[in-house]
């Protein structure tokens, strides 16, 4: 096994998840049949293989520099419990 | 006849000759609807308790009813993704496929369930319960798009719209007996379609006849300057072309898979459609692909969970869906927030997805699989220089029971291995009806190269004149 349940539970953390301890169980087992199937890639030589990228893709395609107005804003903030005015508010970041 | 029994192309027919009244159609598809619901479970939200304005009474699809996965943004409908996550959200914009479909007319009959953010194939990984395949409602529809395949398959209206990652469109397409096409990734603008795989996701229709998914196509294909992975300049002639011919074109069946066990139903509508694909002058060859055959499904995995983990990192209780208000600091809100909201599965992937991409695997992972799908892209663009089309398979196996325990996770996800390299390279996927084993439908599928989606349909009504045209289920007896 490559990751004990410390580690998964440390990559949880790092997702912002908290796992119960059925949750950590199925995880542990999840992630390490998971890395033994990417095994496979070893097979491979992947040297001077590039990443991915459609053909089409090469050009980063622009869109026209001009102000399109948004106009109902009162529909984004209507969806959060977090509103104070025209602003999101979170709990404190920054400890005193 | 009843009109909610009605093919698109009839609906649209039947209104414009004034047959009948868009009021009508909508009547007897929320009739339709209301009697078969309560045992197919396809809704999350309805939006059918008074019919919706037609915003383009002169347009394509003037009056003609539909559903949308409700992973597609609705401006001011909720849409979940099938996840407590996003609570009662209403997007304060519509996708883009759903604002050209109403710009054309469409109704909206309401929001349709699906695998949480996509993840899973057999619909019954939702929050709001599993959905059940209206040819035998003991059976799974598919997914992730099994609502959107369920509410064609049942008769509640004559198309509809799902999205595919790694075969959420063809595989429920295939389950519940309807035709389903995953276009060309860039053929169908993305926009407002929540993300599971950006790079792999693609929005397209499922119809009751071929032709049906050409209308479709026609409406929602196209460049859109809010997705930068909509291409430009690429033809999309979606009519219908009475003299195409498959005659002196290849179909492939791939080497790799011959060796693999299908269910019998499955083999045998292989033999029937070679069959009448020769008949119709195809020459039917074999092509090989070791790569994708041994490494796509590790690949596709690698590449999804990693885009997933990063896609979801969104969903923090601010600004939308689910919270909470009294968490001590914001790393506590958070976590309640994620922990609570996403469910096991959903879960799992971002857990693994993070641990691909921390820099101290990503070389080793994550990078690596976008080299092997480098490899799988170049070897479908090898294997299209020897033949037009290839024929598979969408499934090895017809669809299980509900409820049945889940086998391992990684066996579970080898069964995709006949959908999700279309993914990887961006193909077009149709997955078409053959018949019925019993009283469940049988799905093959016929792959293209990038940007040949108008001969797969063109094709497929082909197939579809000598195999038949599905009927509305009615596995609910409803």
């Amino acid at each position: 096994m490559r990751l004990d349940a410390q580690q998964v539970n440390e990559i949880a953390q790092e997702s912002r998840l908290l796992l119960t301890e059925q949750e950590l169980d199925g995880a542990v087992r999840y992630i390490n049949n998971f890395l033994d199937m990417l095994d496979r890639f070893k097979e491979l030589d992947l040297k001077d293989v590039e990443p991915f990228s459609f053909a089409e893709a090469l050009e980063c395609p622009l869109r026209d520099d001009k102000v399109i107005p948004f106009t109902d804003t009162e529909a984004i903030l209507h969806e959060s419990g977090h509103v104070d005015g025209s602003y999101f508010k979170v709990p404190r970041i920054i400890e005193e | 006849m009843e009109l909610y029994e009605l093919n698109l192309r009839d609906a649209i027919a039947g209104l414009r000759d004034k047959k009948f009244s868009a009021s009508e159609l909508f009547d007897s598809c929320k009739a339709r609807i209301d009697s078969c619901e309560g045992k197919i479970h396809a809704f999350i939200t309805r939006t059918d308790s008074t019919p919706q304005p037609c915003a383009n009474p002169s347009g394509l699809l003037a009056g003609i009813p539909t559903v949308l996965k409700d992973n597609l943004c609705t401006r001011g409908i909720r849409t979940t993704a099938a996840s407590k996550i996003l609570g009662e959200w209403r997007p304060p914009y519509d996708a883009t496929a759903w604002k050209s479909l109403k710009e054309a007319g469409a109704i909206l009959m309401g929001k349709v369930n699906m695998d949480e953010f996509a993840m899973g194939n057999t619909c019954g990984n939702s929050a709001f319960g599993p959905t059940h395949n209206p040819n035998d409602i003991s059976r799974v529809p598919g997914g992730s798009s099994g609502g959107s395949a369920a509410a064609v398959s049942a008769g509640y209206v004559p198309f509809s719209l799902g999205s595919d990652t790694g075969g959420s469109i063809r595989q429920p397409a295939s389950f519940c007996g309807v035709y389903g096409l995953k276009p060309t990734y860039g053929m169908v603008s993305r926009y407002g379609l929540i993300s599971y795989g950006s790079s792999l996701d693609q929005i397209g229709p499922f119809a009751r006849t071929v032709e049906d998914l050409q209308v479709i196509m026609s409406v929602i294909s196209g460049h859109d300057p809010m997705d930068s992975s909509s291409f430009r300049d690429r033809p999309h002639d979606f009519s219908r072309k009475d003299d195409f011919s498959l005659k002196g074109k290849r179909v492939a069946l791939v080497k790799e898979f011959q060796d693999f066990t299908l269910d019998a139903p499955i083999a045998e509508a292989m033999a029937k459609t070679r069959k009448i694909l020769e008949d119709e002058g195809a020459i039917i060859t074999e092509i090989s692909l070791p790569v994708v055959a041994r490494y796509a499904v590790a690949c596709y995995y690698a590449l999804a969970m990693s885009e997933a983990h990063t896609n979801l990192e969104r969903y923090d209780g601010v600004r939308l869906g689910y919270t909470v208000k009294d968490a001590p600091g914001i790393k506590e809100m958070f976590e309640r927030v994620r922990s609570y909201g996403f469910g096991s599965e959903v879960k799992a992937r971002i857990i693994a997805g993070t641990c691909l991409t921390e820099p101290t695997r990503c070389e080793e992972y994550y990078v690596a699989a976008t080299k092997v799908r480098t490899l799988i892209a170049q070897e479908f663009t090898r294997a299209f220089g020897e033949t037009e089309f290839i024929l598979q398979p969408v499934t090895p196996s017809l669809p299980g029971k509900i409820g049945e325990p889940e086998e391992d996770a990684m066996k579970g996800y080898e069964t995709d291995l006949y959908t999700l390299p279309v993914n990887l390279a961006g193909l077009p996927g149709l997955s078409f009806f053959t018949g019925y084993a019993g009283s469940l439908p049988v799905g093959l599928q016929l792959i293209g190269p990038r940007w040949s989606d108008s001969d797969l349909l063109n094709t497929g009504i082909i197939l579809e004149r000598h195999l038949g045209t599905p009927k509305i289920a009615n596995g609910g007896e409803c």
